[in-house]
């Protein structure tokens, strides 16, 4: 009885572990750490206080929505990768540098990742993903926050 | 007094945030109308639909699952498009597209040879039918009868054949 109880132990121990182990290797995969996830209020706060200092906003999806962001084009097509880069090329590492695509849930969306990879890559330091885990009209519009006009 | 003025202001602030929101559609619902532009710019009406079984389709060419359903909506239409239903004669799909480039909505509906009602403002998650519909992901869509009412919400694949199946009298090809 005793020896079936341990191996019950070790089996639920082991399941436990590999379990552990798979969530710390997805986590792992992103391109972009916890801190870098901007949340959509605190971007909002800044249009509404010019003394705060202003983000350069980049839309690298299908549209740019959101007040005063430059229209990159989707993150996933080359072309639009090769005229974000140009204009990287402009700005000091330590720029603070925001992108956003919100077309569909962060898992299924084609354009953050190779985008925030490209920044990662040419050594930017100050630079963040905005947080719209669902997409941009449940995250952003449908809060009432700045859109282009 | 003062209590009674904050209170009364309290109320009137939640009155109005209550209604500037988008209402979620249900079953039994009468879906609102949509007037939307078609490829060749003109507009098509939902309500012109009236009488038939109407799948309204919200999807994008940005949405690999919406496009990856289109050809399994062929299916559909091809099959009921022409049967009668307890409440409505022929099956219609009303197909909104939240694209914004043109050339990408056009493309798909050219690649899967779409031969149904398309319409789209082209405004992206921006447009005004996705706040009307209280649309929250992409694929979405909505069934409705004859009379306009919603009668099935966000069903895909068998589930949604089984809803057609459901009102379906006579299958006439």
């Amino acid at each position: 009885m005793k020896k079936i109880k341990i191996n019950l132990l070790s089996f639920l121990a082991i399941v436990l572990l590999t379990f552990a182990i798979q969530i710390i290797n997805a986590s792992g995969q992103e391109p972009w750490k916890a801190n870098q996830l901007l949340a959509p209020a605190d971007l909002n706060k800044t249009f509404n206080n010019p003394k705060s200092p202003q983000p350069v906003i980049y839309s690298i999806g299908f549209q740019a929505i959101i007040k005063n962001s430059i229209d990159i084009g989707p993150g996933r097509d080359k072309e639009s990768l090769k005229k974000l880069k140009l204009q990287l090329s402009k700005l000091p590492k330590d720029a603070n540098i925001v992108i956003y695509c919100g077309c569909c849930p962060f898992n299924a969306c084609p354009n953050i990742r190779p985008v925030f990879n490209l920044l990662n890559e040419m050594g930017f330091k100050n630079h963040k993903l905005l947080n719209l885990p669902q997409n941009i009209k449940v995250d952003w519009i449908d809060k009432g926050f700045a859109i282009k006009k | 007094m003062k209590k009674l003025i904050l209170i009364a202001t309290v109320l009137c602030l939640l009155f109005s945030i209550s209604f500037s929101q988008s209402k979620e559609l249900n079953i039994g619902d009468i879906a609102p109308d949509i007037r939307l532009p078609n490829i060749k710019g003109d507009t098509v009406s939902l309500y012109t639909l009236k009488n038939k079984i109407v799948l309204i389709d919200f999807w994008a060419s940005w949405c690999a699952p919406c496009v990856n359903e289109q050809p399994k909506l062929a299916a559909l239409y091809k099959k009921y498009k022409n049967s009668v239903f307890t409440v409505g004669k022929g099956f219609e799909i009303y197909g909104v597209s939240l694209d914004n480039k043109k050339k990408s909505w056009q493309g798909i509906i050219k690649k899967y040879n779409i031969n149904w009602i398309q319409v789209s403002d082209l405004q992206f998650w921006a447009s005004p039918v996705a706040k009307t519909y209280n649309l929250q992901e992409l694929p979405f869509n909505l069934l409705i009868n004859g009379k306009g009412e919603i009668i099935a919400k966000n069903l895909h694949g068998d589930k949604l054949e089984k809803a057609i199946k459901k009102i379906l009298i006579r299958s006439d090809k």
